[in-house]
C-alpha cells in the first residue's frame, strides 16, 4: 500500500504545486522517486516528529497542502501534543502519513507497534481517520485525503499489499463498502486485515454460517447508519481490526450500539491491551499471539451461535 | 528619534494599563508574564511588522507568533490599539463565552496568525512559516517572541536546528529572558546558560539587549537579518512583572490576580 500512496501521491504533486512531503527521515524504498521528480518539494526533517508538525503547520499557514509521512507509532504518539494543538485545533491542511502501524514492523516489537493510534486521533475533533484495507482502497484514501480540506489521519498497515477489489473505488468519505452478503451475523473490517476477514467469511460460510462483510476505510466520520442498520438486520455484530481492541474501530462500534435503542450482540477481535512479549513474523504474531486465525475467531463466533 | 522612544513609552505605559485592566476585570493569572514583553511587541507593532489591520491576510504580510501564548492579554490589547479589533472587546478577555480566551487562539481573532499557549511549539511553527516564504520566494519575514522557561522543551532545540539548516534568514526570534519559569529560577530549574552561545552553536547570529530598552530593540531590530543565511535570534534581557513594583521579578504573579489592596497601589503607579 505504501508503494500505490507514494505513486498516487506523485500524481497529485503533479497537479497541484502545492502539494508538499515532508518526511520526518522514513521513506526508504518508497519516496525516492518523488524525491527524483520533485526535489525541492520533499523534505526531509531528520528524526524531529515534534518539530516537524509545527513546520508542518507553518507551511499549511502559508497556503501549502502538507503531506506529512512518519512511522505511524512516531507520527502520532511522540508528538501527540502538537498534532491536538497545532494542526487539529488550528485545523490546518495538513496529511499525517502513518506507514508500518499496528504490528507490521513484527520484529522489532512494542517501541514500534502503532497500536494505540486510531485511539488517539479519534479523539481529535477536526480529525479525518482514514485506514485503507488493499491497494484500491489505498488509493482512493490519498486522493480523499488531498480532497478533504482540515486534517487527516492516513494509517497504512503492511498487510494488505493484495487486491481484494476488482476496480478503481468511487466513494464518499465516511461510506464502508459492502464486500460480502450473508443474513447470521456482520463483520466489520478495517486495514489490511480486510483478506483475513474474506478467509473467514468463507471459512464461516463452510460451517454453515453466512456473514455479512464490511470494509471500513474511514474510521472516521463512521459509517453509523450501516452498523446500525446490520445491527437490525443480523443482530450480530463483528469488528476486526489490527489495532488494540480499546480505542480503535471496534471501541467506536460499541459506542455506536451502546447509545442505539438495538439490541445486537457484539464481539471486537483486534490486538489484546496488553503488551506483547514475544517476537516472531507478523502472521504468527496476529494468529497465534492476538488470536486472529480463521479457527480461532470462528471458534468464537460458532460458541457464541450455539450459546 | 527621542520623541519617538518617548511615544513608545507611552505607548507601553498605556498598554500596562489595558491589561492590568483586562486581567483584574477577568480574575486571570500571567500578568507578570505579559508584562515582560510589552515593550518589545509595542516596538514590533509600532515599528517593524509590516501589516495592515484594514488587510489582516494579506499575502505578503510580516507574520508574528507569539509562543508563548499564555501572554496574550499583551498582545490582544496592542492589536486592538492598532485597529484589529474593537478596543471594546477587550473587555470580554476571559470572560464567558468570549472567543478572547487566556492562550493566543486564532480562530475568529484578527491579527492572531496562529493559536499557541503550550511551551516550545511556537519557534517551529515559524521555522514552517520562513521556510514556506523561501519556497515561494516571498520577502515577508516571520517573527517569533518565545518565553525562556519553554526553552527547556526539546522542540525547541529542534526548531534550532531546522532553521539554521534551511538558511532561514528572514526568520527572528526573540526569546523574553525574564529568568523565571512555572516553578522556580529559570537557571535554577534547568541552566539555559551560556544562552547566547548556545543560539551561536546552532548556527544562528545572536543579539544581547534590554528587552524594556527602546534603544537597544531599535539597535537591534534596525537590520534583519543580522547575518545573511543565518536565522537571528535576541536574547532580551527582561523583568518578570517589569512596571509594576508590587509585583516585578515576584514570581507568585506567574498565578495570581491582585487583591483590592494590590490593586489600590497598581492603579496609583499605572495610572497616574
Amino acid at each position: 500500500m505504501r508503494t500505490v500512496f507514494a505513486k498516487t501521491l506523485k500524481k497529485l504533486m503533479k497537479k497541484n504545486k502545492d502539494v508538499i512531503v515532508i518526511t520526518a527521515d522514513m521513506g526508504y524504498s518508497v519516496l525516492e522517486e518523488i524525491q527524483k521528480e520533485f526535489p525541492k518539494r520533499i523534505i526531509n526533517t531528520g528524526i524531529t516528529e515534534q518539530n516537524s508538525i509545527s513546520l508542518a503547520t507553518g507551511l499549511a499557514l502559508s497556503g501549502f497542502k502538507v503531506f506529512l509521512y512518519a512511522q505511524a507509532v512516531f507520527i502520532t504518539m511522540r508528538c501527540f501534543e502538537q498534532v491536538r494543538l497545532d494542526i487539529a485545533y488550528n485545523q490546518v491542511d495538513v496529511k499525517l502519513i502513518g506507514p508500518t502501524a499496528g504490528l507490521s514492523l513484527n520484529q522489532l516489537g512494542v517501541s514500534h507497534f502503532a497500536t494505540n493510534d486510531i485511539a488517539l486521533m479519534r479523539t481529535l475533533p477536526t480529525m479525518t481517520i482514514l485506514s485503507p484495507g488493499d491497494p484500491y482502497e489505498a488509493e482512493w484514501a490519498v486522493n480523499t485525503a488531498y480532497k478533504t480540506k482540515g486534517p487527516v489521519y492516513l494509517r497504512l498497515t503492511n498487510k494488505g499489499s493484495e487486491p481484494i477489489h476488482q476496480h478503481k473505488l468511487s466513494l464518499p468519505l465516511g461510506k464502508s463498502i459492502k464486500i460480502k452478503n450473508g443474513k447470521d451475523a456482520s463483520l466489520f473490517v478495517t486495514g489490511g486485515l480486510l483478506k483475513q476477514a474474506v478467509k473467514l467469511f468463507s471459512y464461516l460460510g463452510k460451517k454453515g454460517i453466512n456473514i455479512s462483510l464490511f470494509s471500513i476505510p474511514t474510521i472516521k466520520p463512521l459509517d453509523c447508519k450501516t452498523i446500525l442498520n446490520e445491527a437490525k438486520k443480523t443482530g450480530n455484530i463483528y469488528s476486526l481490526e489490527e489495532h488494540d481492541i480499546t480505542g480503535g474501530l471496534g471501541s467506536s462500534i460499541a459506542e455506536i450500539l451502546a447509545e442505539s435503542n438495538i439490541k445486537a450482540n457484539f464481539l471486537r477481535f483486534g490486538i489484546p491491551n496488553h503488551f506483547l512479549s514475544v517476537t516472531g513474523s507478523l502472521d504468527y504474531l496476529l494468529s497465534e499471539e492476538c488470536s486472529l486465525s480463521c479457527e480461532k475467531m470462528s471458534q468464537i463466533i460458532i460458541s457464541r451461535f450455539k450459546g | 528619534m527621542l520623541n519617538n522612544f518617548e511615544l513608545l513609552q507611552k505607548k507601553a505605559k498605556e498598554i500596562r494599563k489595558q491589561v492590568f485592566k483586562m486581567i483584574v476585570n477577568a480574575h486571570a493569572s500571567h500578568i507578570a508574564s505579559s508584562f515582560s514583553c510589552i515593550e518589545l511587541l509595542v516596538y514590533l507593532y509600532e515599528k517593524v511588522l509590516r501589516i495592515n489591520p484594514k488587510n489582516p491576510f494579506a499575502l505578503n504580510r510580516d507574520r508574528f507568533i507569539l509562543s508563548k501564548g499564555w501572554a496574550v492579554s499583551s498582545l490582544y490589547a496592542i492589536l486592538a490599539n492598532k485597529g484589529f479589533f474593537a478596543k471594546s472587546l477587550l473587555r470580554t478577555y476571559c470572560q464567558n463565552g468570549s472567543k478572547f480566551i487566556g492562550a493566543a487562539t486564532k480562530n475568529g481573532i484578527s491579527g492572531v496568525e496562529a493559536s499557541t499557549g503550550s511551551a516550545g511549539h511556537g519557534i517551529g511553527i515559524g521555522v514552517g512559516l520562513a521556510l514556506a516564504a523561501k519556497i515561494k520566494k516571498k520577502k515577508y519575514r516571520i517573527f517569533v517572541l518565545t518565553g525562556d522557561g519553554e526553552c527547556d522543551t526539546g522542540s525547541t532545540w529542534e526548531a534550532m536546528l531546522t532553521a539554521a539548516h534551511h538558511k532561514l534568514d528572514n526568520l527572528v526570534v526573540i526569546v523574553d529572558y525574564n529568568k523565571w519559569q512555572a516553578f522556580g529560577k529559570t537557571n535554577d530549574v534547568l541552566n539555559l546558560e551560556p544562552f547566547s552561545k548556545k543560539w551561536q552553536a546552532f548556527n544562528w547570529s545572536t543579539k544581547e539587549i534590554n528587552g524594556h530598552n527602546f534603544t537597544d530593540i531599535h539597535k537591534a531590530l534596525s537590520k534583519i537579518p543580522f547575518e545573511k543565511n543565518k536565522p537571528s535570534a535576541i536574547i532580551a534581557h527582561t523583568i518578570k512583572g517589569k512596571g509594576l513594583s508590587i509585583i516585578e521579578d515576584k514570581n507568585e504573579w506567574h498565578y495570581k490576580t491582585p487583591t483590592e489592596k494590590e490593586i489600590k497601589i497598581a492603579q496609583k503607579e499605572l495610572f497616574s
